[in-house]
């Protein structure tokens, strides 16, 4: 599991570890029943404070992307990708919101600012729906 | 119920006439990892030497794993492990000698995890400590201040002087063989995005007192900073603890404590405002430096924000 720690982010540690595990689930790279390293194991890679990992896996088991196996670790849940997608993409929208709010203190109608982002999802290929959900069992 | 590792009660000290230190109340609970922040010279080596009792207090009252560090230093020593800042040791002796050296002062030694570290911490032996390397340093230091497994860690400034691959690889052995062991780690630094990642909770002290004690998320949650107007400021100032004050023509910065309740504020008044993130550093300079009500300069046209100096 890559994660990337920035320190002096504005963005809380713990909170830049849930996200990009959630990136994870969301995006298939973290299987659901794939195991994650353990607390002190993640503490150790990233020299985080292992209350904080421990805290993350906590609310991610909460927020069910994730479970605590008594004795055998933490995986990654069945729903994780599911349950992962809406926040996501509650979390894109936040993003666009202030990308077209950008846009507008640059002068761009929304017009033109539907043409740029089809350009840029043009760029892309973006897959259609079906396969994504699909293409991930065994 | 005293669960606290340490526990301060309005410490005062006092060198000449200045005072180093005032009415210092803070309290650290057991197995946590607590930094204590503030600038060079604001009383952080001060406060540590007299949890250790090699300083007297002149006020209050200092309780270190339920000892008095004035009345009993000797029996509380044995149960700290130190680690001071630009720690000396002997130049002319080895790294195993040195071990060996310090091992009978303390009755509750372990010579396999003091050997155990010094093979973990890639420490040569039969090296000569002045020919040690400034992480190395360090991390002999901190075997010394680990091998009798004491309940409380005391490092000052421990990050001083090391570059970054050395700080993480620092964190990490924190991490590893004291945060896993469940013991109190209590250090100071002026380094706050070295601390974030790895401390439970952080106190800062300025100026001799303790302005802020809390958990770092909190910290970041409540601490945040507002880009309104002259006027939306003039409205609301009475119910704000601004920090820090930044004039940019028409609008102002202001750096506040309690962020939520003022955006709520702020939100019922209907006025406009931005709301701001901060990272620990910039909190941090809010506390040590911030700039409130006259002290602001004037603003100046064409500049952004006032720089600090």
């Amino acid at each position: 599991m890559f994660l990337r720690i920035e320190k002096g982010s504005a963005v809380p540690i713990s909170r830049q570890i849930a996200d990009q595990v959630a990136s994870l689930c969301a995006s298939g790279a973290l299987q659901p029943g794939e195991r994650l390293p353990s607390v002190r194991e993640l503490a150790r890679e990233l020299a985080v404070n292992q209350n904080t990992v421990l805290r993350v896996y906590e609310r991610l088991c909460a927020d069910g992307l994730l479970e605590m196996r008594h004795g055998q670790g933490t995986f990654a849940t069945a729903n994780s990708r599911k349950g992962q997608l809406s926040a996501h993409r509650v979390r894109l929208v936040d993003e666009l919101r202030q990308i077209a709010r950008q846009g507008a203190g640059l002068g761009l109608t929304a017009a033109e600012l539907h043409e740029l982002l089809d350009e840029a999802a043009d760029g892309l290929e973006i897959a259609p729906p079906a396969v994504v959900s699909g293409s991930n069992s065994k | 119920m005293n669960d606290a590792a340490i526990d301060l009660q309005a410490v005062g000290k006092t060198f000449r006439n200045t005072n180093v230190l005032r009415g210092v109340t803070m309290r650290v609970a057991r197995g946590r990892t607590f930094a204590f922040l503030g600038r060079n010279a604001a009383g952080k080596t001060t406060l540590i030497r007299m949890l250790l009792g090699l300083l007297k207090r002149d006020d209050g009252s200092i309780s270190v794993l339920g000892l008095d560090p004035q009345r009993e230093p000797l029996a509380l020593r044995r149960r700290i492990g130190y680690l001071a800042e630009d720690q000396m040791m002997y130049g002319w002796m080895s790294v195993g000698e040195i071990v060996r050296f310090v091992a009978p002062f303390y009755p509750t030694w372990d010579h396999e995890m003091a050997t155990r570290y010094v093979r973990d911490f890639e420490l040569p032996p039969k090296t000569k400590i002045k020919h040690l390397s400034k992480g190395q340093n360090v991390r002999l230091g901190l075997v010394l201040a680990l091998a009798h497994r004491p309940e409380l860690v005391i490092l000052d400034d421990p990050a001083l002087g090391l570059d970054p691959i050395m700080r993480k690889q620092f964190n990490r052995d924190l991490i590893t063989h004291l945060q896993g062991e469940g013991r109190t780690i209590f250090y100071s630094s002026h380094l706050l995005y070295e601390v974030e990642p790895v401390a439970d909770e952080v106190a800062i002290l300025h100026e001799g007192r303790i302005v802020r004690q809390s958990d770092t998320e909190t910290l970041r949650r409540q601490v945040k900073q507002f880009i309104l107007s002259r006027e939306t400021l003039r409205a609301v100032r009475s119910q704000l603890h601004i920090l820090d004050e930044r004039n940019d023509g028409d609008r102002i910065a202001v750096t506040v404590e309690g962020a939520e309740v003022v955006q709520r504020a702020l939100s019922a008044e209907g006025a406009e405002f931005r709301m701001v993130n901060l990272n620990l550093d910039e909190i941090f300079e809010a506390y040590v430096a911030g700039r409130t009500g006259e002290d602001v300069p004037a603003a100046k046209p064409e500049t952004e924000l006032q720089p600090l100096s």
